[in-house]
């Protein structure tokens, strides 16, 4: 189970390329059944896929860390965009745990995320997340 | 797309509602397109032995929706700063998502921060604590 000790610990992901193909198919499930209304562009919360995804994954299979999966729930997310992402564009995403703490039997996990594109060293996303981690039988 | 201009926005002008229906198929897309196939949001069996009432969207799903609702409002994704919001209550396959917004101040710079939200429409607020920069035209 994550505790305070686990602050600081950093996860990176470098050289996320934006793939059209895979922001036009995020684009269109956000759009379910409708038209996308902006096509060939990267929808903002595609930095699901190119800073949380990568650098999350990390976290989550991180055995010191010990997240238990079953209990755990997304609880809030914040992104700032500094800049447009491009499709072709290629991204380092960084992500720090930030803070610990445990009430009522849950553990909140908060994390400061940021990408970058190193080609012109803009950073394109600030993200925020609380991952919210249930003790489970 | 245009951005509202700065002249015509101020504090107390809402988005237009922005409502969509979401289907597992949805759910489903959203699932290979962003990568988690967490089995809450995709087996049905599996969600209730968590103790939900079956499937539920991927709260980045919502937010999706909620940022193309903002954007569009905004005139484009390029005008959409910033958003967050806490995950309140899930949304189930079937619900329709209605998303909301009313601009709570307009700065010097053009940029205007929005009270934002979503709930489904079985009456859940889905989406709360939600805030929003936009950039509007000069």
């Amino acid at each position: 189970m994550p505790d305070k000790s686990h602050v600081g610990r950093r996860y990176t992901a470098p050289g996320q390329r934006i793939a059209p193909e895979s922001a036009q198919a995020m684009a269109q499930a956000i759009a379910g059944d409708g038209e996308v209304r902006e096509a060939g562009a990267v929808p903002p919360t595609f930095a699901a896929v190119y800073c949380l995804g990568p650098t999350l994954a990390q976290l989550f299979s991180d055995s010191e860390v010990g997240i238990d999966l079953a209990g755990l729930i997304h609880g809030e997310q914040s992104f700032e965009w500094p800049e447009e992402v491009h499709p072709g564009d290629v991204i380092d995403a960084t992500a720090e745990i930030t803070s610990v703490d445990t009430k009522r039997g849950m553990t909140f996990v908060r994390l400061a995320m940021e990408a970058t594109r190193p080609a012109d060293n803009a950073v394109v996303c600030r993200a925020t997340s609380l991952m919210i981690v249930r003790a489970t039988a | 797309m245009t951005a509202p201009a700065l002249s015509e926005v101020a504090a107390g002008v809402a988005v237009t509602p922005f409502s969509r229906i979401v289907t597992q198929e949805q759910i489903n897309a959203y699932a290979d397109a962003s990568g988690d196939h967490n089995p809450i949001h995709l087996d049905s069996e599996f969600a209730r032995s968590v103790g939900l009432p079956g499937t539920i969207a991927h709260g980045l799903l919502e937010m999706g929706i909620l940022a193309e609702a903002i954007a569009s409002w905004a005139g484009g994704n390029a005008n959409l700063l910033s958003l967050s919001c806490r995950f309140s209550k899930p949304l189930l396959p079937g619900d329709t998502i209605i998303c909301t917004g009313t601009v709570i101040s307009v700065d010097d710079s053009g940029v205007a921060t929005l009270e934002v939200g979503a709930s489904s429409d079985r009456g859940d607020r889905v989406l709360t604590n939600g805030r929003a920069t936009v950039r509007l035209s000069r």
